[in-house]
């Protein structure tokens, strides 16, 4: 692991808060590819073999990290991202380029560590190209302060090309959400494959916008989009969910399910599927409202409160 | 003693159950027996306390306690369970945990609940409680679901729909285990093999008890008559 001199601190903090909220100790295995950013320094790096990580912080704090991997790599440990925000306030920019070379296979494990901060306005722009026959897995796990002053924004532009597979995983379960807007815009080639899921538990007055989009451009490509969504207290959640089948055979759906618990609760799902090809199909599937009845009843037949059931089934949703 | 006392159940304008009386002892299993339609799936519903089967006039009696007015899970703490014939599916939850329910369980116990309803507890401990479980994979999850509950009394609604014919046998094995545990059961069905377990017997017919007594002589009454009579308010023109 190569600690940025003159960051140690940082990086040990960053890294203790990790360890505390996950268990995992994988940011100081140098067997691990890591990249770890702290407001807008970047404070530890460590690549492996068939993997490039360059790093810049401009003048004006933006932070710009280009990954590369090489054709044919396999990178059996995940790749670790980890950015974090150690003051009470300011802003956090970021922009990540990924280039992914043919026949490759690789995990990400980002974390956002926003747990010290009072307000903060965290900007993550990805841009990302996933060679041919690909493997690519995304998963985005976000820790922040309880007092709902983080705002995150994350705007992800992907290409999968032909026969490549990437799955991603959006998860913001475990603390208070803040405000959140979540952008992903993907092309997909000939036989590529996505399957996107995201997972938010929103309370008090936390604001939660989604927009997932599937260009389903190459012949018998394929998407998954599944949006799961707690909202309670006076959460605001609104969920588009867009598949265009441009391409013969392309086949695609999408799935909204949006939970709420609460009278002040507001919340909406739009899909939108545009085929411009006779030859593909899309569908969705979208709900919005309480934890269903037969759900409740069932467990509550098994001795449970209606609390205590409505707690077991929101777990087992944002598993 | 499970007791219903002249049980009056009506839904948008229409009477669903009219004036059922039944008795349920300690220990024995009973059929609730009729053709599709009849109200038997109501009866359950209504001994469980579900949302929707708020009685209109009667009182459901245990121990000689008024439980008519009880939330489902009081009646439940009490050990009324229910078998449902369409068990409702949940995401993210493995068989595991749904098995367990908060409860500390030792393994060994959720393996045996999971043996006695033939599913392989290696293949399904883990696997989630969802779309994915076929039909039949859901409905015996749930069966061992209630051998886990060890409820004093156990309605069972339909316990074999849905699932493969090879399983009756099953079924009726978990209904002899149960039995032995003490557990009363109450077995909705139009299932003749099901039905001739129970020792005692009432036959529906349009939201009333039509007959009842010895199984045997109510099975027979019902495949002469019921079977082919499909004529549900039969009771009600008589």
């Amino acid at each position: 692991m190569d600690i940025v001199k003159g960051y140690e601190e940082e990086f040990n903090q960053l890294v203790d808060i990790y360890e505390k909220n996950t268990k995992d100790d994988s940011l100081r295995n140098p067997a691990v590819a890591t990249i770890i950013i702290s407001g807008n320094k970047v404070v530890g790096l460590n690549s492996v073999k068939g993997m490039k990580i360059n790093s810049k912080v401009r003048n004006d704090g933006l932070v710009m990290v280009d990954v590369e991997i090489e054709d044919n790599t396999v990178i059996p440990i995940p790749v670790h991202l980890c950015t974090g925000f150690l003051e009470k306030t300011g802003e956090q920019i970021l922009k990540f380029n990924y280039n992914i070379g043919a026949n490759v296979r690789v995990k990400f494990k980002s974390h956002c560590i926003l747990t010290k901060v009072e307000k903060l306005h965290h900007y993550m722009e990805s841009d990302m190209y996933i060679g041919k026959n690909s493997h690519v897995v995304y998963e985005d796990e976000h820790f922040h302060d309880e007092r709902g002053g983080v705002f995150v924004e994350t705007i992800t532009k992907m290409k999968v090309d032909e026969n490549a597979y990437f799955a991603s995983k959006f998860y913001e379960t475990k603390t208070r959400v803040g405000r959140i807007n979540v952008v992903m815009d993907i092309e997909l080639m000939k036989n590529a494959k996505v399957n996107l899921e995201s997972k938010i538990y929103g309370k008090e007055d936390d604001i939660i916008d989604i927009k997932e989009v599937m260009r389903l451009n190459g012949e018998n490509s394929s998407g998954v989009a599944t949006s799961t969504v707690f909202a309670t207290d006076a959460t605001k959640a609104h969920v588009i969910n867009e598949a265009y089948g441009n391409a013969p055979y392309a086949r695609g759906h999408i799935e909204c399910n949006e939970i709420v618990k609460g009278s002040d609760v507001s919340v909406s799902t739009i899909p939108v599927l545009k085929v411009n090809n006779e030859k593909a199909e899309l569908t969705h599937e979208a709900s919005v409202g309480r934890i269903k009845q037969d759900q409740l009843e069932t467990l509550m037949s098994k001795g449970l409160t209606e609390d205590e059931a409505a707690e077991f089934i929101v777990n087992g949703l944002l598993s | 003693m499970l007791v219903l006392e002249n049980i009056n159940y009506s839904k948008n304008s229409n009477n669903i159950i009219k004036g059922i009386s039944m008795k349920f002892e300690e220990g024995k299993v009973y059929g609730i027996v009729g053709n599709n339609g009849v109200g038997k799936s109501t009866i359950g519903y209504i001994i469980m306390g579900l949302g929707d089967y708020k009685v209109n006039e009667g009182r459901i009696l245990l121990n000689n306690e008024d439980i008519t007015e009880l939330s489902i899970t009081d009646r439940a703490k009490k050990g009324i369970a229910l078998l449902w014939q369409e068990p409702a599916r949940f995401e993210g939850i493995t068989v595991k945990n749904y098995l367990s329910l908060n409860r500390k369980i030792p393994l060994k116990e959720l393996e045996e609940a999971l043996n006695l309803v033939n599913l392989e507890p290696d293949k399904y401990l883990n696997r989630l409680v969802d779309k994915k479980l076929s039909g039949g994979e859901r409905k015996k999850v749930e069966l061992a679901s209630c051998i886990l509950l060890k409820p004093k009394y156990l309605i069972m609604d339909e316990p074999d729909s849905g699932i493969d014919i090879m399983s009756l046998d099953m079924i009726v094995g978990v209904m002899d285990y149960l039995k032995k545990q003490g557990t009363t059961l109450i077995v909705i069905t139009h299932r003749k093999e099901i039905a001739r377990q129970c020792e005692y017997s009432y036959l529906i017919c349009a939201g009333k008890v039509f007959l009842e007594g010895d199984s045997d002589k109510i099975i027979e009454y019902y495949e002469k008559t019921c079977d082919t009579c499909g004529h549900i308010n039969y009771a009600e023109e008589d």
